[in-house]
């Protein structure tokens, strides 16, 4: 069971293991059947590489976040003018303010608002409670701003995020791009990898195969 | 007639005897489970079926059918396989056959007990661990332990030096369950209530699907394929591959079941990335086990238990895809709470995992017997019903769920999403439908083949004899 350093991507055994095992593997038949010593092809290494990419792409930025207070401002600076009033259906108000609040967010520096509030469409009655709480926040010199706020139904409240600090000692509470789990899961990933490589690298290299036809005897 | 070795000294029990008993129990359930499948399924497509009886309202029903197939058919076909191929892969015998009847009896007992309680309204609240927490305790301590303690003594005693890839699925994946049933089900025994008690829940819940379901019937497939194909298994390295990064990465993503839940989202962001890498097993496993077919692929079209085996595996492909996927947050927020997710879960159980367990029973029920199966047509029948079914059932479901997806977003009103379900749920019905009638058939064929089926000879192995008169 002695480690072998020298050309570690072949084989972490020695050559006495890997003889050992290969011979062991040719005389033990499990109940009529036995394993090769197959490499994994190619391609699909190609192939677990690329998901192990995709898993990390997929999920950062954490795309189609929870509503952030930000996206109704426009609603909630229009919702009292004559314009909106006059509308006889709340669905109509419904529809005038959400282009309204469309061309604001397109003509804004974030390019992801305008795909956020068309998955996140609000009610009128839901506007209308939550529009008190979102004016607070605009005037009240509040410690985190709209954005920090996260808009479920009718309830506004400060997103649950632990972001970087602040000057203020505080902490952000929008999604940060580096995340606590992303980061978590980058060494877990790369742990497995790391342990995956040895558990592999014990075995015989794949290019020694068993010799079936003496199992089969 | 197996009863009367409860009593009976253990070396005076038939070698195979619990096999028997676990492998016709399975069937049993599965025809239960599958039967009240197609029952809510139909509640679902004709709202005017059998209403007016409390106890046949969908709250009461759904639960039942849910946890009749996950631990009467799936959980007993598991422990059926075990009670074979753990000793047969260590060229030993069962440490205990009457442990295994013993399981196997209070089993049946307590599930039984478990289903009618849960049926009479008497559940935890809580999706997938309904079971109320006296029952939690049968399940952990009379049968998953006793389980548990005669695979790990039967491989403990093996004759050979290494551990087949197999056994290290069925160690590992019963010890795991002990743990997430007694975790996952604290929720109720501590009274612990809100986001604690939702994150357990779906902990519990996943962990059955990823420790338990799924690696179970992949060890299950490890076993079936190179020994009805006679081939050597592709890689013993992609098996160490395999088992590990379902270690690593099925353990963990259980919060992506509350993707909008006020839970710490480094949880959520953590989990959802682990979610996708569930891919990396699933790619090793469907890999290792094609790759274990080449030369013999013609047995996919000819012999029946490769038919079940090789399909099942094949649709792990579109399970993890689907699965890894759906999980993301910019999927998650579509499809959640859709009938989509239904057919994912359905995909998992009644495709992939239920697809390999048949194909093990078929084999294992007519080795143990030796007996060759009564009738190779009702076999084939069974393929096309289950298969065709689920297909139905799964298309249909995916449809619907995607129009509710769109319902949700856009504010349909609420009524006008279950008209335009309605097709769909009658669809839903005619596949649910077609499976439970395969099943019913299944369960004559090996009634049958245990009576009348011809004897195989010692040396032989039933299915190659499936096209010999």
């Amino acid at each position: 069971m002695a480690w072998k350093f020298d050309n570690p991507l072949y084989s972490m055994s020695d050559e006495q293991t890997n003889k050992a095992t290969i011979a062991l593997w040719e005389k033990e038949k499990h109940g009529g059947l036995w394993a090769a010593n197959s490499r994994l092809p190619f391609p699909l290494t190609i192939l677990i590489a690329l998901t192990i990419t995709t898993a990390f792409l997929v999920t950062m930025p954490i795309w189609g976040q929870r509503p952030s207070a930000l996206l109704y401002a426009p609603m909630v600076d229009l919702m009292d003018t004559p314009e909106v009033q006059q509308k006889a259906t709340p669905e109509e108000k419904m529809a005038y303010l959400t282009t309204r609040a469309m061309e604001v967010h397109k003509a804004a520096s974030d390019s992801r608002l305008p795909g956020l509030l068309e998955r996140h469409p609000i009610r009128w009655d839901d506007l209308q409670l939550a529009a008190p709480h979102i004016r607070e926040i605009q005037s009240s010199n509040s410690t985190y701003g709209l954005e920090s706020y996260t808009v479920v139904g009718d309830q506004v409240v400060l997103g649950n995020f632990e972001g970087s600090y602040r000057a203020d000692g505080k902490r952000e509470r929008t999604q940060p791009w580096w995340d606590k789990g992303y980061t978590i899961d980058l060494f877990y990933v790369t742990y497995f990898v790391i342990t995956m490589v040895f558990v592999c690298k014990r075995l015989p290299h794949f290019s020694q195969k068993p010799d079936m036809s003496k199992v089969a005897k | 007639m197996l009863l009367k070795y409860l009593f009976a000294k253990n070396e005076d029990i038939p070698a195979g005897s619990s096999t028997i008993f676990f492998g016709y129990s399975a069937i049993f359930w599965f025809v239960v489970g599958t039967g009240l499948g197609s029952f809510n399924a139909a509640k679902l497509a004709f709202p005017d079926f059998a209403t007016g009886v409390e106890l046949f309202a969908f709250g009461h029903m759904r639960q039942v059918h849910v946890l009749a197939v996950i631990l009467g058919w799936i959980s007993m076909a598991f422990a059926m396989t075990m009670m074979y191929m753990t000793p047969a892969l260590g060229n030993t015998k069962l440490w205990s056959e009457k442990l295994g009847l013993w399981t196997a009896f209070n089993w049946n007992v307590g599930l039984s007990l478990g289903l009618i309680l849960l049926w009479l309204g008497f559940t935890s609240g809580r999706e997938y661990s309904d079971l109320i927490w006296p029952i939690d305790l049968v399940v952990i301590f009379g049968v998953l332990v006793p389980l548990g303690i005669n695979v790990w003594m039967t491989i403990a005693q093996r004759k050979t030096q290494g551990i087949y890839i197999t056994n290290w699925f069925f160690g590992a994946c019963i010890f795991m369950l002990i743990i997430v049933f007694l975790v996952g089900n604290s929720a109720e025994f501590f009274n612990l209530t809100g986001l604690t008690e939702g994150y357990l829940t779906f902990w519990f819940a996943h962990n059955v699907l990823g420790l338990w379901i799924t690696p179970v019937a992949a060890g299950i497939a490890y076993y079936t394929i190179p020994k009805l194909t006679g081939n050597p298994l592709y890689s013993h390295r992609i098996g160490h591959l395999h088992f590990w990064s379902i270690i690593a990465f099925y353990s963990t993503p259980a919060s992506h079941h509350l993707l909008s839940a006020p839970l710490p989202e480094w949880l959520k962001s953590f989990a959802s990335v682990e979610g996708v890498l569930i891919l990396i097993p699933a790619i090793a496993f469907v890999a290792n086990i094609l790759l274990t077919m080449k030369g013999r692929w013609s047995m996919f079209v000819e012999n029946v238990e490769t038919k079940f085996s090789v399909t099942g595996v094949l649709l792990a492909i579109p399970l993890n895809m689907q699965g890894g996927f759906q999980q993301t947050r910019a999927i998650n927020w579509y499809v959640h709470g859709t009938g989509w997710i239904v057919a994912h879960a359905h995909l998992a159980l009644l495709g992939m995992s239920s697809f390999l367990e048949i194909a093990a029973v078929y084999f294992g029920l007519q080795q143990v017997l030796r007996r060759k199966l009564y009738s190779l047509v009702l076999a084939n029948f069974h393929f096309w019903f289950v298969i065709i079914g689920f297909c139905i059932y799964w298309i249909s479901m995916t449809i619907a769920g995607l129009i509710q997806g769109a319902g949700k977003i856009y504010e349909v009103p609420y009524i006008d999403v279950v008209i335009a379900e309605h097709p769909y749920m009658i669809a839903r019905w005619i596949g649910g439908t077609m499976v439970f009638t395969g099943n019913m058939v299944w369960l004559y064929n090996m009634y049958m083949t245990a009576r009348e089926g011809t004897v195989v000879p010692k040396g032989r192995y039933a299915h190659e004899m499936a096209y010999e008169r």
